[in-house]
């Protein structure tokens, strides 16, 4: 079954690795619609019921920093526990700083793996509709 | 974007982005290439990347784009830089996240012929004895084993019975580079790469059973074991997760030294920090760490490899033996000795995509191949052929002892997904008579053959520049992808 995901993010052409144009109305948008995308890339999931539930909590020295943390982050949890998160629940966002809840599943096959997230070329622009963003992934 | 317009052709197969080009490039900007190859590297980011390498303290010389130069982070595939202590840097996105990926043969005196009949069954039990995928597999050792790893490289497999001397003898810097120090690496590295040791991973990862289907140079294919007619095998695999969390750790963390140093760059994915302070050495160490895992971790597959041999050939074929040609990395970072204005220089050599190719005179190389040079792996996309080169003495005097490391890329995955179907793509395999074993037919379609620039114009370009010499084709009949 393919990924029900909103049009929140978008791949981006790169001859080797996988880059991703994403979007938020505000910090938290961009950084779970970030989150998505970047599952999006990975794996195909069933569209089931979330069942792992974690919490994660970050700090970071910009906002660019927070990013590349939070999406290390889950890659870290999904290759440790073989899942793959497709719930993010922002609790509190800021350019220094996040809390959220996420949720994922077991039940996933993979598309394409990605060894780690980049900050080539990484700036969070400020757009009239939020803010906007180009990750790079090395795969 | 950078035009043709920008560059200026030097020579046969070299073309020089001069210093005039911008403000803050410190050396010129070299790139090997025919015209055709050049144009590939024009229609994306490659060539700023190669640009923006040029802008790192203390780099020395010119930096490098190999003629399988395509666009990565930071550094681009293919990309060589060399940068003089105590101020020169080292940089992490200059190596990868996949610290030592890198390639390993090993050749055989099976003929093609005796194989044919047992070619599925071969690979049936390497794809049963080899794990793939994300984060699975793995030999199980006990946590305080993973500091001997990270500390003594592929000596340690050996210790435990993966393998033998003789294959440490045949390994870049014998599978251990003496800098790496355990306790530079994080509890979060040591936590993925746990359970990863003597596992392939995914993405451009595989093993291939191949044939030598021609052999360029007799007297030194006889040298390194290879014969034509005769099977071969490629490991093709680096650090697994250990690695990547390595890179992103200090990558993270040199994001701080940057301030720290006042070091200006272009893009924040070649932060780094002068290799004699305390960040430069820490990451120096980490990074060393986790080129010990990844010979160690192509050292455990190789054993697997042989094993499997075993199981599927015994009783059937006389000797189903493997012996190792080499195994070199091509993400890497190594200090290394240079004539420079006359001196003998230390430097910093960072391989991004790019392959050491010493030659005969190079005292770091092993008995049985000081008089030839190294072996040089270069793999082709599924489907083609790969390269077994050596190393020569003017690679030393123009690229820093290196040269090519594949195909490199031409295509996105977003792209070769759209145009390329994996089971379509399998069946074409199969009528070439290559036998194909992948964990998901999207990652196979990524890898297809159409997505990489033609691996045979890439080696004529480092053989006519003579930074490296052919010595034998393999071509692929049985195909592990990650």
């Amino acid at each position: 079954m393919k990924n029900s995901a909103p049009k929140v993010f978008e791949e981006v052409e790169h001859t080797a690795d996988a880059a991703l144009r994403v979007y938020g109305q505000n910090w938290g948008d961009l950084l779970a619609n970030a989150a998505l995308g970047m599952f999006s890339v990975v794996a195909d999931w069933e569209d089931v019921q979330p069942l792992t539930e974690r919490k994660v909590s970050l700090q970071a020295m910009d906002g660019e920093t927070l990013l590349v943390d939070w999406l290390s982050e889950l890659l870290y949890l999904h290759e440790m526990e073989d899942v793959v998160y497709i719930s993010f629940e922002i609790l509190s966002a800021s350019p220094n700083g996040l809390r959220a809840i996420v949720k994922g599943t077991e039940k996933w096959s993979p598309r394409t793996a990605i060894k780690a997230v980049t900050f080539n070329d990484l700036r969070i622009e400020k757009t009239p509709e939020g803010y906007a963003a180009t990750i790079v992934f090395d795969t | 974007m950078i035009e043709k317009r920008d560059i200026k052709r030097i020579g046969k197969y070299l073309y020089e982005i001069p210093t005039t080009h911008r403000d803050d490039m410190r050396v010129s900007a070299r790139i090997y290439a025919d015209e055709q190859l050049l144009e590939a590297a024009l229609s994306d980011r490659s060539i700023k990347q190669l640009v923006n390498t040029t802008t790192l303290p203390g780099v020395v010389k010119y930096t490098l784009a190999m003629p399988d130069i395509h666009q990565g982070y930071g550094f681009p595939i293919g990309g060589v830089a060399a940068t003089k202590p105590p101020d020169g840097v080292i940089s992490p996105g200059g190596i990868g996240y996949d610290i030592n990926c890198g390639v390993r043969v090993l050749a055989s005196r099976i003929e093609r012929e005796a194989l044919a009949p047992y070619v599925e069954d071969l690979l049936q039990a390497m794809y049963h004895l080899v794990p793939t995928g994300l984060g699975k597999g793995g030999i199980k050792i006990a946590r305080r084993d993973l500091d001997r790893v990270l500390e003594q490289g592929a000596a340690w497999a050996v210790g435990k019975g993966y393998g033998t001397k003789e294959d440490l003898a045949r390994t870049e810097a014998r599978g251990c580079m003496a800098a790496a120090d355990a306790t530079k690496v994080s509890q979060r590295a040591k936590d993925r790469g746990f359970r990863q040791l003597g596992s392939l991973g995914s993405g451009n990862h595989f093993l291939e059973i191949d044939e030598v289907t021609e052999v360029y140079d007799d007297e030194v294919a006889e040298i390194f074991g290879l014969q034509q007619g005769f099977i071969a095998v490629q490991i093709h695999c680096g650090s697994r997760g250990l690695g990547h969390q390595v890179c992103s750790d200090y990558v993270r963390l040199l994001q701080k030294a940057v301030r720290k140093y006042e070091i200006e760059l272009p893009d924040r994915e070649l932060v780094c920090a002068p290799f004699e302070s305390p960040e430069g050495q820490d990451y120096f160490a980490a990074m060393a760490a986790s080129a010990n895992f990844a010979w160690t971790n192509r050292q455990v597959i190789a054993h697997w490899v042989r094993r499997a041999f075993e199981e599927a050939l015994a009783g059937k074929i006389p000797s189903w033996r493997l012996t190792q040609v080499y195994d070199v990395a091509h993400n890497i970072g190594k200090v290394e000795h240079y004539t420079m204005d006359g001196k003998r220089t230390r430097l910093v050599i960072h391989r991004k995509g790019a392959t050491r190719a010493f030659g005969p005179s190079s005292k770091e190389l092993p008995k049985v191949y000081r008089d030839v040079g190294q072996p040089v792996l270069v793999p082709g996309s599924m489907g083609t052929a790969s390269y077994v080169l050596v190393g020569t003495d003017r690679a030393l005097d123009l690229t820093f002892g290196s040269t090519c490391h594949g195909a490199g890329r031409v295509m996105s995955r977003t792209r070769a997904k759209k145009t390329i179907w994996g089971e379509d793509l399998m069946r074409q395999l199969r009528q070439q008579g290559i036998a194909v074993k992948a964990g998901s037919m999207a990652g196979l379609a990524e890898e297809a053959p159409q997505a990489y620039k033609d691996v045979a114009r890439v080696v004529d370009v480092v053989v006519g520049v003579g930074i490296a010499r052919k010595v034998a084709k393999l071509t692929p009949i049985g195909v592990i992808k990650g």
